[in-house]
């Protein structure tokens, strides 16, 4: 057959002048069969040039089509839209229902993603702004990633590196584990604090309200003070300015002049009331001068336009000469990724944060998908209500762009009336959703927020409305009008394709939610070695004291100490007592330069440092395996050491208690070894670790009996208040604390199994409305069927199998899918449930029901139907 | 009068219109062009060419009836107006008129 190339008719076709066209292409053609006698190929190309030959403006059609009624036909479409709901009630239920739910859990997602984005990014020179981040290498080759660097670095930085604008060291309020207090005349508060270099404004944007940015921290004894403090003491900022206060943190207290007044930005992760120089806290921390030390943060402004692998070069280079005998190394990473980016494997940056943040992208974006597939298969559905419409209108002239336009029009508007409704859903569910994420987030007039809003909300409509809008505007005029629709292979499966995806989503969400739900559970249900119930604890006040025997070992400190826990001990309700330093649950500091065998493989092993009272290990309930306890009744105990089961494993030792190890050059006897138990949160195995004794440990853990607790923290808060007058019993529960380790993953958790309930219920609704439809459409043949003796069961039956079918093929793609995520999520956890089958069984299980009530439903219309009403109107 | 002016391809192109009679039509026409100045040309040269001369008013088209040939496309025949006449007539009659005006002197 000799055609010429289909692709160059289509274009002449498409560009050339209607009436230019015939005779045109009538010659090409003319010319293409003569030439096709002789060579066809040639023919072909001819063709082909000719035509493009004919691109040219004498030829090219007028593209613009002159519309005068553009403002009728937009006010005709949106009658036609609005009549269409009207007449179709439960389709509009189902597509706002949806839709609107769809669209208010993207604004959510929206909103928290966007305040979780913005968190610590308040810097303007944010780009060039590094944090110092340090990984060790341990003993055992494992790598761990810190943010403790050495207490001068950044001053070294500062001259060494010329690539570093500004190098600030800090230490940040969560370093220390008991706020400092402030006393002004009689008032005394509690407040976090934090050490920072003079140079910190020029590097941080913090806002100075009163005093000067450029000087206010270079006094050694000068502090600046939160605006919300300066209220609180002096009733104003102004007043503040260059007043004395006392202000006591750690055993220290001196007089500070405050010089200055700051304002800390919303979204950040550290809060703190006061500022000071770093230098006091260098001074008072002699030993972090030295190179092998690390604990203050480093922060490196770099110049702009730096080569940020260099400088890093650099800046490790440095520290492996000023320090060789750890293995240490540093990298840099964006102060304002930290937040999200905050879990490190091998010394690398592995995700954190953001992989919640993407995880509710995803499942924003499915949800809506969701909803944009009802409205999708509604309407193809119901193409069939409204084929005499498209069929009278494409009679009467209308071509198919307009009617494309008009069904856009249609989901366009409906998109906009969700969005609507949307929005009130948002603005009532926001208070309840900033309790669940612990945030503080507002619906502002914030022209980002409404310019995502209009985004958003135009997508979800071209996208819901584009599938039925070529679908529909498609159809044949004169097949339409005769009533004769041919369904298609292929609108068939995009039909069905787009219910099974529905199902694959619903079902991975029902297993996600059980996996996640599981973990929690598992996490805080697992054996920690240790009773953390029934227990508070609370930091004693230290009050300062001028001798300097006082904080010594068997000083008056910890006869203080001693005595306050006696009395303790004494009291209603306390089964017993105990002190210790730092966090049971949390930050324990590192600890290197351990000796037990010749070499320094030792030494670079990296162990964590507890430092507990005589009491610690009893009150906790954590099991000795071998040796004993410290105990009051032996003398010099604080030259014995207790050590974990892993730490022995480690270190290879054969017998290890009676054993003498070095640590930092002291000798250490080792007297008990301990069962390993989770001072940490189950994301890490349990590491190596030393129990010193620190009898004057300020951290008071008070186990109660269960069955009187509130008498005991009565008891309890009474002697506080005794021994500290005018300040105020703050206590916490171990338990909560332990909690608190696991808050995103119960957020998680939560905000999951919710989103894991809407992603089903809108499918249900769609998959109601689909069943309606087939059941309205089928219900003649149901009558019949009926007539001749079907069952309800039968017809049920019926029914259900093409449900059936598509749930079972999505279940077959689901499972991978799932699989692979689960798998993925769960392997960030050190201790971890693992997948089991009855977890698929489960969520198929769920879709089944639910498939088979919701068709039930429409079942129970098609039986009480009495088939003789059905089949008699014709 | 710019719309009486007479490109050089126009002209034969016209010219051709004028010899072919009722008969001219695109590819008749290329391909008299083509055996008369033993040359070849592209066919859209030709559509141009009836475009601007059909604008100009020189020249009025009628469609044919419909064939198997051509894909089924119509034929649009081109004949020449009174107007093209008289342009070809004036351009003619320039031409003599100039030529007549050649001193006779020996070119060779």
């Amino acid at each position: 057959m000799k055609l010429p190339p289909r692709y160059a008719l289509k274009f002449l076709r498409w560009f050339c002048r209607q009436d230019y066209l015939e005779e045109i292409e009538g010659n090409l053609i003319e010319i293409f069969e003569a030439e096709y006698e002789e060579s066809p190929p040639r023919a072909r190309a001819n063709f082909t040039r000719h035509v493009i030959r004919h691109f040219r403006p004498a030829f090219i059609r007028q593209f613009k089509t002159k519309n005068t009624n553009s403002i009728d036909m937009l006010r005709h479409n949106l009658v036609i839209t609005l009549r269409n709901y009207l007449k179709y009630k439960s389709t509009f239920f189902i597509n706002i229902a949806g839709l609107s739910t769809g669209l208010a859990t993207v604004f959510l997602v929206y909103l928290w993603v966007s305040d979780e984005w913005n968190v610590n990014r308040y810097n303007s020179k944010d780009d060039r702004l590094y944090q110092v981040m340090q990984n060790i290498t341990n003993g055992d080759g494992t790598i761990q990633t810190g943010a403790g660097t050495v207490g001068v670095l950044a001053e070294a930085l500062a001259i060494g590196i010329p690539e570093v604008e500004e190098a600030v060291a800090m230490v940040q309020p969560s370093w220390f584990n008991t706020p400092s207090r402030i006393v002004v005349g009689d008032k005394k508060l509690k407040v976090p604090f934090q050490f920072a270099t003079p140079n910190f404004f020029k590097v941080f944007d913090v806002e100075v309200i009163r005093g000067d940015r450029q000087t206010a921290l270079d006094k050694k004894y000068g502090v600046l003070v939160s605006e919300t403090l300066a209220q609180e003491l002096f009733n104003s900022s102004d007043a503040a300015i260059g007043k004395m206060v006392e202000w006591r943190w750690e055993e220290t207290s001196h007089a500070y002049e405050i010089t200055g007044v700051f304002r800390l930005p919303d979204n950040v992760t550290e809060h703190y009331d006061v500022l000071a120089n770093y230098e006091l806290f260098l001074e008072r921390k002699d030993w972090l001068r030295d190179w092998g030390s690390s604990d203050p943060n480093t922060f490196v402004l770099l110049k702009s336009g730096t080569d940020v692998a260099a400088a890093e070069r650099k800046i490790d280079e440095m520290i492996k000469k000023k320090d060789p005998h750890h293995e240490k190394a540093l990298f840099l990473q964006l102060y304002a990724d930290r937040y999200l980016y905050g879990h490190y494997e091998g010394g690398k940056v592995a995700g954190g944060r953001i992989e919640y943040v993407r995880l509710f992208i995803v499942i924003a974006i499915v949800i809506l998908s969701i909803a944009c597939i009802n409205f999708m298969n509604l309407s193809t559905a119901r193409a069939t209500r409204r084929l005499k419409e498209i069929g009278v209108k494409k009679a009467i002239g209308a071509r198919k762009g307009s009617l494309t336009v008009q069904f856009l029009t249609e989901s366009m508007a409906l998109s906009w009336l969700s969005a609507f409704v949307a929005l009130i859903l948002v603005w009532l569910l926001l208070p309840g959703f900033n309790t669940l994420t612990g945030k503080y987030i507002t619906l502002n007039i914030d022209p980002g927020l409404w310019l995502a809003v209009i985004a958003i909300v135009t997508l979800t409509g071209f996208v819901s409305g584009s599938y039925p809008a070529l679908y529909l505007s498609r159809f044949k005029t004169g097949e339409v009008l005769k009533g004769k629709l041919r369904t298609t292979f292929g609108e068939l499966i995009a039909r069905k394709g787009l219910v099974t995806f529905q199902y694959i989503m619903s079902f991975v969400l029902i297993v996600g939610v059980i996996v996640i739900y599981r973990q929690v559970n598992y996490v805080q249900a697992t054996k920690l070695g240790y009773n953390r119930e029934h227990i508070i604890h609370f930091d004693l006040e230290v009050e300062p004291n001028d001798d300097p025997q006082y904080f010594r070992p068997g000083g008056g400190w910890e006869l203080h100490v001693e005595s306050m826990m006696n009395e303790l001990r004494k009291a209603d309700g306390v089964t017993s007592v105990a002190n210790f330093y730092h966090d049971v649950t949390g930050d324990h500091g590192g600890l290197g330069g351990v000796n037990w065998e010749p070499g320094d493989r030792d030494e670079k092993m990296g162990f964590n440092n507890l430092e507990v009272g005589f009491d610690f290990i009893p009150t906790l309930g954590v099991e000795i395996v071998q040796g004993r306890n410290y105990s009051r009744e032996f003398a010099n105990e604080r030259a014995k050491i207790i050590l974990n089961e892993t730490a022995i494993k480690m270190m290879g030792l054969k017998d290890p208690v009676g054993y003498t190890i070095k640590v930092w050059g002291k000798d250490r006897e080792i007297i008990g070894v301990v069962k390993d138990f989770h001072y940490e949160s189950l994301y890490t195995q349990v590491k190596p670790c030393l129990i010193q004794l620190e009898s004057g440990a300020p951290k008071i853990m008070v186990k109660l009996d269960g069955t009187r607790m509130q008498e005991g923290i009565e008891a309890v808060r009474r002697i506080y208040e005794q021994r500290n007058a005018g300040l105020a019993f703050e206590y916490r529960f171990l338990d909560d604390d332990y909690n608190a380790l696991y808050a995103s993953e119960q957020k998680v958790s939560t905000l999951s199994q919710i989103f894991a309930g809407l992603a089903i219920l809108i499918s249900c609704l769609g998959l109601y409305g689909l069943t309606a439809f087939t059941v309205e459409r089928r219900m003649k043949e149901i009558c019949v069927r009926k007539v001749f003796g079907a069952s309800s069961v039968s017809i049920m039956r019926l029914l259900t199998s093409e449900f059936t079918w598509l749930v079972s093929l999505a279940m077959l793609i689901g499972v991978p899918v799932i699989w692979v995520l689960a798998t993925s999520w769960l392997n960030a956890f050190a201790y971890r449930t693992s997948l089991a089958w009855w977890y698929f069984v489960a969520g198929g299980a769920v879709i089944f029901l639910i498939t088979i009530v919701t068709v039930s439903l429409n079942m129970v219309k098609a039986a009480g139907v009495n088939p003789a009403v059905s089949l008699r109107s014709e | 009068m710019k719309e009486h002016s007479l490109g050089e391809f126009e002209e034969l192109v016209l010219l051709m219109v004028a010899a072919l009679h009722d008969q001219a039509y695109g590819v008749l026409i290329l391909e008299s062009l083509e055996e008369k100045l033993k040359k070849k040309f592209n066919i859209s040269a030709v559509h141009v060419a009836l475009k601007r001369l059909d604008d100009k008013g020189f020249v009025k088209s009628r469609y044919g009836g419909i064939t198997s040939d051509r894909g089924g496309r119509r034929k649009k025949y081109y004949v020449i107006t009174a107007l093209g006449k008289k342009v070809l007539d004036n351009q003619y009659s320039l031409r003599t008129s100039i030529y007549m005006q050649i001193p006779k002197i020996s070119f060779s």
